[in-house]
């Protein structure tokens, strides 16, 4: 292993971010709030509680998963795709670096970047809306595979996509409307029977029940079928990710 | 003397276009060689399936007499390759990318310092450390990519057109420090659009025309086999008719320099000058002079090496 190697490139990721953190961190905060402030406590009066969990609360899991996983999912086919506009992906493959090594730093690039967000969501949930974290570890360890398999489907989005279109279509046709539909905002037992049938093939409604379950106890599904489901994810779109790299498909001519 | 690359009937398509129809180039350790062809002649390919950004269909590409796939560790740390195109970053200031680039290459942080500052002094790049590479200008961008080639230390260095798009005294500094570069050991691979460059810096070329090697030597064995001398007249005056005119004759034209690769220019020169004053030109000043390896490449290819 060139450890040197991978390190570097880790930390330029990792940089890289946290460089322009108005773009990569604060907006998922502000949003955060906003739905907070504006979904959880105008709709709180209506809507009194979901099997007893205030509704602010019950929000909450839901916007930690959603930007967990926007977030590491953007990091590394963003980066990728801006690497390969500008012509720095030769510095990459004409370097001592294997596929391994380069993939997995950009996946842990992602990682660093959806379990942060997801931690500072975690936070201001805890402080704004007051809700209690019932399993702490198991929340961030929740957090840390969810990032895993959604930083390895952008590493591999990074590597196919020519555009800046293509990604947006990613993130804008699919990722937000699966989150949404995955129930963030709402228990998927108040869906009539079909809607529940067809959530039930949504890999991002086990995500966000599996959070429930580890911060608030409840959840609409089985919460060890949550968890195994995001590590099949992270362990399949990670190999997924890392054999398109090998392939060199899209990277090389 | 060891061999530094050999590369062994190396052949590549793109869909139904044939880049390389079976490359065959040995670089000697320490020698300064120089690949010579028109443009898509073939020669970034070699050079980037050499340095494993392109894969090949078949043949063999060895670096030190280690396969660059099998072994690409140890034959992608040998090579520094200064690329003919320009990357941009957007967030990094120069010194970081080249401590970036030295750790790719296994290269810690604080191994990597001494060489970093040596380069940005000998590349005059001291005071854009903390620029980002947006605020260069061509030629101090040119002066970043080679320092990034260098920064690891490599034996052999890929120039990939060097001195393209900098002024004639930045030509001639660069010329300068590769020759330095060369004394002190490293192999030099270097393509070029400037066949002068070729001719002062390389000690044998390969020329390379549509995806073949179809000629190789020192410059003066080429020379000396080519056996034909150049004929180079200036414009006060060009007309767009003396192209069509010259139409029976080899030669390259740029701006108002015409030069052709002639057996024998004494006896070709009456029609050439009076074709070029029929065409409507004007004739400034007429020189001859021996073959060179312009003129072994033009009448090797048949064309001009920036057509």
């Amino acid at each position: 292993m060139n450890w040197i190697g991978l390190w570097t490139l880790t930390s330029r990721e990792v940089g890289r971010f946290f460089k322009v953190y108005r773009q990569t961190v604060i907006p998922g905060l502000i949003s955060s709030v906003l739905y907070i402030l504006i979904f959880g406590f105008t709709l709180e009066q209506r809507i009194s509680s979901i099997e007893g969990i205030s509704y602010t609360i019950f929000i909450i899991p839901g916007l930690i998963m959603m930007n967990t996983l926007t977030n590491a999912s953007s990091n590394p086919s963003s980066s990728l795709l801006q690497m390969k506009l500008t012509g720095q992906v030769p510095d990459l493959m004409q370097a001592p670096l294997s596929s391994l090594e380069i993939s997995l730093a950009f996946i842990v690039g992602g990682v660093v970047r959806g379990v942060v967000n997801g931690i500072l969501i975690l936070l201001i949930g805890m402080w704004i809306g007051g809700m209690e974290v019932l399993y702490p570890i198991a929340t961030i360890g929740f957090i840390f595979v969810v990032s895993v398999a959604f930083s390895s489907m952008g590493l591999l989005l990074g590597q196919l996509a020519d555009t800046w279109d293509q990604l947006a279509t990613m993130q804008n046709f699919f990722l937000t409307p699966l989150s949404f539909l995955g129930g963030i905002f709402y228990s998927v037992n108040m869906l009539p029977d079909w809607a529940q049938t067809i959530s039930a093939f949504n890999p991002i409604y086990y995500m966000i029940n599996g959070l429930r379950y580890t911060t608030l106890g409840f959840s609409d599904s089985d919460p060890q079928y949550s968890f195994v489901i995001a590590l099949l994810m992270s362990i399949g779109l990670s190999f997924i990710a890392i054999f398109s790299m090998k392939s060199g498909k899209k990277m090389k001519q | 003397m060891n061999e530094a690359i050999k590369i062994t009937n190396l052949k590549k398509s793109y869909d139904k276009t044939i880049a390389l129809k079976g490359i065959d180039i040995s670089i000697k350790d320490g020698a300064f060689f120089g690949l010579l062809g028109p443009n898509g002649a073939g020669k970034t390919t070699t050079i980037n399936i050499l340095t494993g950004l392109v894969n090949k269909d078949s043949g063999e590409t060895k670096v030190f007499d280690k396969d660059t796939e099998k072994d690409f560790r140890f034959t992608r740390s040998q090579i520094g390759i200064s690329a003919q195109e320009f990357s941009q970053d957007w967030f990094f200031s120069l010194e970081k990318l080249l401590y970036f680039q030295a750790g790719y290459f296994g290269i810690r942080k604080k191994d990597a310092e001494s060489k970093v500052n040596e380069l940005f002094d000998k590349l005059g790049l001291n005071e854009k450390r903390n620029s980002r590479l947006r605020q260069l200008s061509g030629g101090m961008k040119r002066r970043f990519q080679i320092a990034k080639a260098l920064v690891h230390d490599p034996k052999i260095i890929i120039l990939d057109e060097p001195t393209a798009g900098v002024d004639v005294e930045l030509r001639h500094e660069l010329w300068r420090y590769f020759k330095e570069l060369h004394n002190t050991g490293k192999t030099i691979l270097l393509t070029t659009h400037y066949i002068e460059e070729a001719e002062k810096l390389c000690d044998s070329v390969s020329i390379i025309n549509n995806g073949e090697v179809i000629a190789e030597g020192s410059p003066k064995e080429l020379m000396k086999s080519e056996g034909k001398e150049g004929l180079t007249i200036h414009l006060s005056k060009s007309s767009s008719k003396v192209k069509k005119a010259l139409k029976n004759f080899t030669y390259t034209l740029e701006d108002t320099r015409i030069h052709f690769t002639l057996k024998d220019p004494e006896k070709a020169l009456p029609e050439i000058i009076k074709k070029i004053v029929d065409s409507g030109s004007h004739i400034a000043s007429i020189e001859t002079s021996k073959s060179s390896l312009e003129d072994v490449f033009l009448s090797l290819t048949g064309k001009g090496i920036n057509e």
